[in-house]
């Protein structure tokens, strides 16, 4: 097996997914907290590709490749609820965005 | 012969039903045709039987028919069968042929009146369910015919549905004949437990078990004891004059009251199993002979003094019963049901032309007005208070004198009990007679009586002529001690425990016939001539020696307060409180929860990445 060890791989991964949670947890525009969304679910993408390589076979990367899929309709959904909110003229702040409370 | 009586049983209900389901599509008088036709077909099949048994030997007559296997339930086993015998078939013929002519004389009384196709139904299923009561070929089917006895009296008790003094008659008659529907399951519960079956051969048995013995037969009694209205469940009777007067004419002549002294003639063998008991039967029937008399003295509504007479006569019928006289009491059951038919019908004819009006007091002088009402009652009267030719003078005396041969102290004091109701029943009877008939016409009278299309419609008059003859002629059949055809063919079924010599018998006749003769001249001189002023009733005889009010002080009363106790004591405080605690406890509970759900989706995040992370700790660490 040629480069670097699986361990760096996954540190990455837990790099990018950390970074991403950071970013959904702190953030408030519902823009950033879908781009964080996005990093999060990349690194957890890395880890699936990671360990597919480390076991030789391709269940990982075809799982990424959902994954991919998935996260492709999410943004579209995402990004037209934001595009929505816009139009009207709704603060784009998460926190404010609270109606659905019960 | 068991087809006949298949026949016999099912037309009147074939009637009923067909009655039911024609609903408004049949006219008014068409379901008075349906119910009197289906009786009578009734009657005819009873008829048949009755002559095909009586061209077989005595020992061939009891036949029992089984259509299917009813209910099975382990070894114990009950089928749909009837049983055709000697008591049967007597009880049979006068079901039908009294309850068919009250029948046909409601289609003149009830004209006009709303709802008399719910009525003919009623009386139509009401002669089914006595038919079924006495047809029965095992036990669990005479239960089945006793509860809708009771069911069918209820409905025509309460057939004045809008009149509240109705419905709570008809609730009484239920209440007070659902005490011996208990005793009587009580009694089946233990036949079962002890012998496995309720087929009428394990009556008398286990033997020698005198504790389950004595209850059976008690059970059975109390069974009787309210469906006849004899002491202490007779307080429903009275009251059930509320019903319509055929309606009353059926009760009293036909069906009902007279289940219980057939009860008692069918289970003979449980009581003779248990003399305490029959012993006890013969002594409530003399007390109820007793008290009925005298609270027939001063009644002044003419339907409850003759439905005190009814009374007290089964009180003779029980105390025939319970000295094992059988026959002697099956046959005054008959004469009853002629001579009663006649009174209570004649009375509706009176009703009728006087517009509703029931109170003797307000009545008198309709004897020349009535004249063909007057004979009928007449007839009756005589026959009731047993003067000869009457069919009451050859039913009664008999009996009377069996309990003399029952000898003992204890037969005596029936002997004078049953001459003392004798004499009572000869001054009540003509008190009613006089007061209404005789004298001038009184002022309500006078004012009220119509009689323009004469006394009522052909249909009243002519089954009133018939009855009036039975109860005139009918006693002829037998004379002991003379001639006893119906003692003879009852012997197979029940033979009596007591014969009376023939010098008891004559003598008691002669004393009876005195006895009720001096009640006439008693009533005459008081009621008739007025050379003696009435005494004035006591308050006890008028408040019928206050048994109402002393089972509303034991019953009513407690039940009431009970309830009212627990409503209060537990009902209000703990299930209502436990409900209230459960509500706001809900209530709370999920006003906590709703805080969690802050609307903030970082909130959300943050405890998934928490609970993740906990999870991730928990996964290392266990690992």
């Amino acid at each position: 097996m040629n480069g670097p060890g699986i361990a760096w791989y996954l540190a990455l991964a837990a790099f990018l997914f950390a970074t991403g949670m950071l970013g959904v947890l702190l953030r408030r525009s519902p823009l950033i907290v879908l781009l964080s969304l996005e990093l999060m679910l990349n690194g957890a993408n890395l880890a699936l590709i990671a360990f597919a390589r480390q076991a030789g076979n391709l269940d990982g990367q075809i799982f990424a490749l959902a994954v991919m899929a998935v996260a492709a309709a999410e943004v579209v959904v995402g990004l037209g609820l934001i595009v929505a909110m816009a139009r009207k003229k709704l603060t784009l702040d998460v926190d404010k965005l609270s109606f659905l409370r019960g | 012969m068991t087809l006949s009586g298949w026949i016999t049983l099912f037309a009147p209900l074939v009637g009923a039903v067909l009655i039911t389901l024609g609903g408004s599509r049949i006219g008014r008088r068409t379901a008075g045709y349906i119910a009197t036709a289906s009786t009578m077909i009734a009657f005819v099949a009873a008829v048949v039987a009755f002559v095909i048994a009586l061209g077989k030997s005595p020992d061939s007559r009891s036949q029992l028919s089984t259509a299917y296997t009813w209910i099975q339930a382990g070894s114990y086993q009950s089928g749909f069968s009837i049983l055709i015998d000697q008591l049967s078939l007597l009880m049979m013929l006068i079901v039908t042929g009294v309850g068919s002519l009250i029948i046909a004389y409601s289609l003149g009384y009830m004209e006009g009146e709303d709802e008399e196709r719910r009525y003919f139904a009623y009386m139509a299923l009401f002669v089914f369910s006595m038919l079924l009561l006495v047809e029965g070929g095992n036990l669990i089917l005479l239960l089945a015919g006793w509860g809708m006895v009771g069911l069918s009296s209820y409905l025509l008790i309460g057939f004045y549905h809008r009149r509240a003094s109705a419905v709570a008659a008809a609730k009484k008659a239920f209440v007070m004949n659902a005490v011996g529907d208990a005793t009587m399951a009580i009694a089946f519960f233990l036949l079962i437990k002890y012998t496995g079956s309720l087929s009428f051969s394990v009556l008398g048995q286990p033997a020698g078990n005198h504790w389950v013995l004595n209850v059976v037969a008690l059970g059975l009694l109390g069974g009787a004891v309210a469906k006849s209205a004899q002491l202490p469940l007779q307080t429903w009777l009275p009251d059930a004059m509320e019903g319509p007067t055929p309606v009353s004419a059926l009760i009293h002549a036909a069906t009902m009251v007279t289940a219980g002294v057939y009860l008692i003639v069918r289970c003979n063998a449980a009581f003779e199993a248990a003399p305490h008991v029959q012993n006890l039967a013969a002594v409530l029937g003399a007390l109820t002979l007793l008290m009925a008399g005298l609270i027939a003295l001063v009644q002044v509504d003419i339907k409850r003094v003759i439905a005190y007479s009814t009374m007290s006569q089964i009180g003779y019928m029980f105390l025939g019963a319970g000295i094992g006289a059988y026959a002697d009491a099956i046959f005054h059951l008959m004469m009853h049901a002629f001579f009663k038919a006649t009174l209570f019908l004649a009375a509706g004819i009176l009703i009728h032309a006087l517009s509703g009006e029931q109170d003797i007091r307000k009545m008198g002088g309709l004897r020349k007005l009535m004249p063909f009402t007057f004979l009928a009652f007449l007839a009756g009267g005589l026959a009731l208070a047993g003067i000869p030719p009457f069919s009451g003078f050859f039913s009664k005396d008999p009996i009377i004198a069996s309990a003399l041969a029952r000898g003992g102290w204890f037969g005596d004091m029936l002997w004078v009990a049953g001459l003392a109701g004798a004499l009572l029943t000869g001054i009540y009877t003509f008190r009613l007679i006089f007061r209404v008939f005789l004298g001038e016409p009184s002022a309500f009278v006078r004012e009220h009586l119509h009689t323009e299309h004469g006394e009522g419609p052909i249909s009243m008059r002519w089954t009133v002529a018939v009855l009036a003859v039975l109860a005139t002629v009918a006693g002829f059949i037998q004379f002991p001690p003379f001639w006893e055809p119906v003692s003879n063919w009852l012997e197979p079924v029940a033979p009596p425990l007591v014969t009376p010599t023939n010098a008891q018998e004559i003598g008691t006749l002669l004393i009876g016939v005195t006895l009720g003769a001096l009640g006439i001249l008693i009533a005459w001189l008081i009621y008739g001539s007025h050379r003696f002023k009435a005494p004035k009733p006591s308050e006890i005889l008028e408040e019928k020696f206050f048994f109402d009010e002393l089972y509303d002080a034991a019953f009513y009363r407690p039940a009431v307060w009970l309830a009212k106790t627990l409503r209060r004591g537990f009902e209000e405080p703990v299930i209502d409180g436990s409900i209230a605690e459960v509500v706001v406890g809900t209530r709370d509970a999920a006003r906590w929860t709703a805080r969690l759900q802050t609307g903030l989706l970082r909130t959300y995040v943050f405890a998934i990445a928490a609970s993740l992370a906990v999870l991730l700790v928990v996964f290392v660490a266990v690992r």
